[in-house]
């Protein structure tokens, strides 16, 4: 199996006309719902999943790569237009990009984006063409212990690490786990949490719970708090860049690609902490840190990278170990699901055309996305202007349509506004939404490889730790949930001494799994914060 | 007696308050400048920001205007805020700014323009840009 | 006042504990009435999961009850086309959802056409547009498309309901 002729063969799957077309129908997709208020990837591709059943996977997997890419273009756009980052991993863009903008510099703050988001997405996506098999081979070597625990530091993390309260996050993370039970027990074939109803035998259909929680909750919670005041876009030609921005710029746009793609490859890594990183770092290497906070072009160069390399980095584990970091991925995970094809590392030989031709997508979306935004940044704003009403009714009349069309089922829809009101609430009371899809997709799967385990050992709990990876797993897991408690400790002991620059630094060498996940707790916790707040201004 | 006129920051726009300074000069009337947004878009580039308004605000005071200026945000459209400002105020006239359109473009799109030209009780003055 | 809406808003989060507990007693309720034949090869059983989701539910119901009597609160969820200043639009989001329930009830009776027409401009509606013909004549053509879209593109024959015949 050598990596060249399968990704070559991976462009030659990619490239024949009716699959480029869906590459192009994503990239245009994912950078209009990445313009657009309310519409993210996740909900897009979750809106599409249905609509898809009836294309070959290969074709639909190379559209959910483009919009998986171009939902970040677009939001670069927004955030440096309009200063309203719609994602968590665009607040940084905004800063330094609508001062930009504000300084009459929108043109080469969206070049700068764009090409940074295009050489972070080339090189994160080689990085992942180069690692992913390489995962793989550590991975097939693993047995179910290993994977358990593994499962288990994914939930966890997601759930304890992301979102601003531990408690919260268990508690959507319970409800998603509650939710994957419904059903037959794949063991035994009993019903459980059906309540005698035969339509629930069969489960919640994944895509339901999905739209179910992104797009309708989503509607309904934007459409109890329509923002009333028009904001005004700052007018934009076509971007460019001179000399001395390209000079300015280079050097960002790599050590952001460094710091985003480990970043995405770590369970609970995402693309917020690596953007905020490189915020940090382009602020302390500049020669003009003056211009930090009225519009340096480095501050927007380097997070953008960050951003993209890091959801070339998220497809890492999810290709080789079927392990979803954000809910983009998780939402694709669950569309493997659906289309029979088995998630993990066996992934890679079982479907390897497909695998490498989404690879190769990824590559031919990335030059797209460049293509296209260029010339036509003016246009995507234009897109702004779309009455709410239309958009929101919209997002709605599309859920139902999608959820509907699984099973022709009325049910389903019941089910739909269920879990909508389920969404609408978490959102209302700041309950994060990712643990439950986690909770959900990789619930059954959990507990399938707990039985496997158990089931080899004889019911031996000890089996459980019987492989050394599994012990390391359990390790970081203790860590990472202890963490609040060490960190208070830590700071106790060494009182005001040194801030944040050592620890900072230890972020930047991160692809071990141990020190990467523990030092990023300790960023969230000092740095995050920081970013949220500039952001909203 | 209050002229009202219905502005937008486009040439149309410019070309209404142009009119209406020299309307409101001709009869040393009061002048009401409506810039309205339905608020119903992300972004309505027909609601005036901050410095535009400034500028139409000192150009005004420069020309020695008595002048109100409104940027109702209500969830009506146009027509509706300036036919609104116009009866409240008893207006003498409402001044505004037309656009060249096809009319397929017009079968669309409706128009602000047409629905104050029909539903006003007070004259109407309509400039080209 | 502000003591009285701030219990307010404190009770209405304790809500989300509530319903947090409740599932988990379901979960719990339900994995009892299971029955397990003891095998080999099945040491753990179905039935132990439930019992750990249950308990995770009814321990986060617990802890968030606390959190909250002590003043803790969720945070809502923010948004670039969000503005968390006013209160929840109630008078938006019951016709929305009314809208919804009408396609639910129609959609097998009346048919996709009928019922998702129905849908979008009830939503529009609801979010405020006023432009009833124009909104009517883009939800009719928005239901028809996918209608057809769907059975000639996808091969799904989306109900058609009481315009059985004519479509």
């Amino acid at each position: 199996m050598d990596v060249w002729s399968s990704l070559m063969d991976g462009f030659a799957t990619a490239l024949t006309p009716m699959n480029f077309l869906y590459a192009v129908i994503g990239v245009i997709l994912g950078t209009a719902v990445g313009v657009l208020p309310g519409l993210g990837p996740a909900m897009t591709v979750a809106l599409l999943l249905p609509v898809t059943y009836a294309l070959e996977p290969t074709s639909a997997f190379i559209m959910f790569a483009g919009i998986y890419y171009g939902g970040m273009y677009g939001g670069s756009t927004t955030s440096i237009l309009l200063n309203t980052p719609g994602e968590s991993s665009s607040v940084v863009t905004a800063i330094e990009g609508n001062k930009m903008a504000k300084a009459g510099r929108a043109a080469q703050a969206l070049a700068t984006a764009a090409i940074g988001s295009f050489v972070a997405g080339t090189i994160g996506t080689t990085l992942l063409a180069v690692c992913a098999p390489i995962v793989v081979k550590f991975a097939v070597s693993l047995g179910s212990p290993s994977y358990f625990a593994i499962m288990m530091l994914a939930l966890l993390a997601v759930t304890a690490v992301l979102g601003s309260s531990r408690l919260r996050g268990f508690a959507s993370l319970g409800l998603g786990l509650a939710i994957g039970l419904v059903g037959l027990d794949s063991v035994t074939g009993q019903r459980r949490l059906t309540f005698g109803q035969p339509l629930l035998s069969d489960g919640l259909d994944i895509v339901v719970v999905a739209v179910a929680i992104f797009a309708v909750g989503e509607a309904l919670w934007v459409a109890a708090h329509l923002r009333r005041t028009p904001l005004h876009i700052i007018p934009v030609g076509r971007p460019w860049m001179g000399k001395q921005d390209w000079k300015r710029s280079w050097k960002p746009w790599l050590r952001g690609t460094a710091f985003g793609f480990p970043f995405g490859a770590l369970p609970a890594g995402g693309a917020e902490i690596p953007t905020f990183l490189s915020y940090v770092t382009e602020k302390r290497l500049s020669k003009h840190p003056e211009e930090f906070g009225k519009g340096a072009i480095e501050g927007v160069a380097g997070p953008e990278a960050a951003n993209n390399a890091a959801a070339a980095g998220t497809l890492t584990p999810m290709l080789a170990l079927g392990l979803p970091t954000n809910a983009t991925a998780a939402v694709m995970l669950a569309a493997f699901t659906s289309y029979g094809i088995q998630p993990g590392p066996q992934l890679f030989t079982s479907e390897g055309p497909l695998v490498w031709a989404l690879i190769a997508s990824l590559f031919i979306g990335n030059l797209l996305l460049l293509i296209i935004n260029l010339p036509l940044a003016p246009v995507w704003a234009k897109l702004l202007q779309l009455p709410r009403p239309y958009l929101y009714a919209g997002i709605l009349f599309f859920a139902t349509l999608g959820a509907y069309s699984v099973n022709l089922q009325a049910f389903d829809l019941v089910i739909l506004l269920v879990l909508g009101a389920l969404g609408f609430m978490m959102r209302r009371f700041g309950l994060p939404v990712l643990p439950l899809i986690l909770g959900v997709i990789l619930g059954p799967r959990l507990e399938g490889q707990l039985r496997k385990t158990l089931q080899l050992s004889a019911g031996d709990p000890a089996g459980l730790w019987s492989e050394p990876i599994a012990v390391v797993i359990y390790i970081i897991i203790g860590i990472i949930l202890l963490w609040p408690l060490l960190f208070k400790l830590f700071r106790r002991n060494r009182a005001a001494a040194a801030p944040a620059g050592p620890q900072l630094k230890s972020g930047s060498s991160a692809p071990n799994e141990a020190g990467g996940s523990v030092s990023h707790a300790s960023h969230r916790a000092s740095g995050g914060d920081g970013g949220d707040g500039d952001g909203d201004g | 007696m209050t002229i009202v006129v219905g502005y937008v920051p486009t040439p149309e726009g410019e070309a209404a308050l142009t009119q209406a300074i020299a309307e409101a000069r001709k009869s040393n009337t009061k002048l009401l400048v409506i810039n309205s947004s339905k608020g119903d878009a992300l972004v309505d580039n027909r609601y005036a920001q901050e410095p535009e308004i400034q500028t139409v605000e000192d150009r005004l005071a420069t020309e020695g205007i008595d002048h109100v200026i409104k940027q109702p945000v209500r969830g009506h459209d146009a027509a509706a805020e300036v036919l609104d400002a116009a009866e409240e105020h008893n207006a003498e006239m409402i001044v505004i700014g037309l656009r060249r359109r096809t009319p397929v473009g017009k079968l669309i799109l409706g128009s602000v323009s047409q629905r104050i030209l029909l539903e006003a009780d007070c004259p109407v003055l309509a400039v080209k840009a | 006042m502000s003591s009285l809406t701030t219990g307010l808003k404190g009770r209405a989060e304790l809500g989300v504990a509530l319903l947090l507990g409740a599932a988990g007693a379901l979960v719990l309720w339900d994995a009892i009435g299971l029955v397990t034949p003891y095998s080999k090869s099945d040491p753990v059983g179905p039935k132990t999961v439930p019992y750990i989701v249950g308990a995770l539910l009814i321990i986060c119901a617990v802890l968030l009850a606390i959190n909250v009597l002590r003043g803790g609160k969720g945070e809502a969820e923010g948004g670039e086309d969000v503005e968390l200043g006013h209160p929840a639009d109630w008078k938006t989001v019951l016709p929305l959802a009314g809208a919804f329930v009408l396609n639910i009830l129609l959609i097998d009776w009346a048919g996709w056409v009928i019922s998702g027409t129905v849908l979008f401009w009830g939503s529009v509606l609801a979010l405020g547009s006023r432009h009833y013909v124009r909104d009517g004549i883009i939800s009719v053509a928005l239901s028809l498309l996918t209608f057809y879209g769907f059975y000639l593109g996808l091969g799904i024959a989306l109900p058609a309901g009481l315009l059985e015949g004519v479509l």
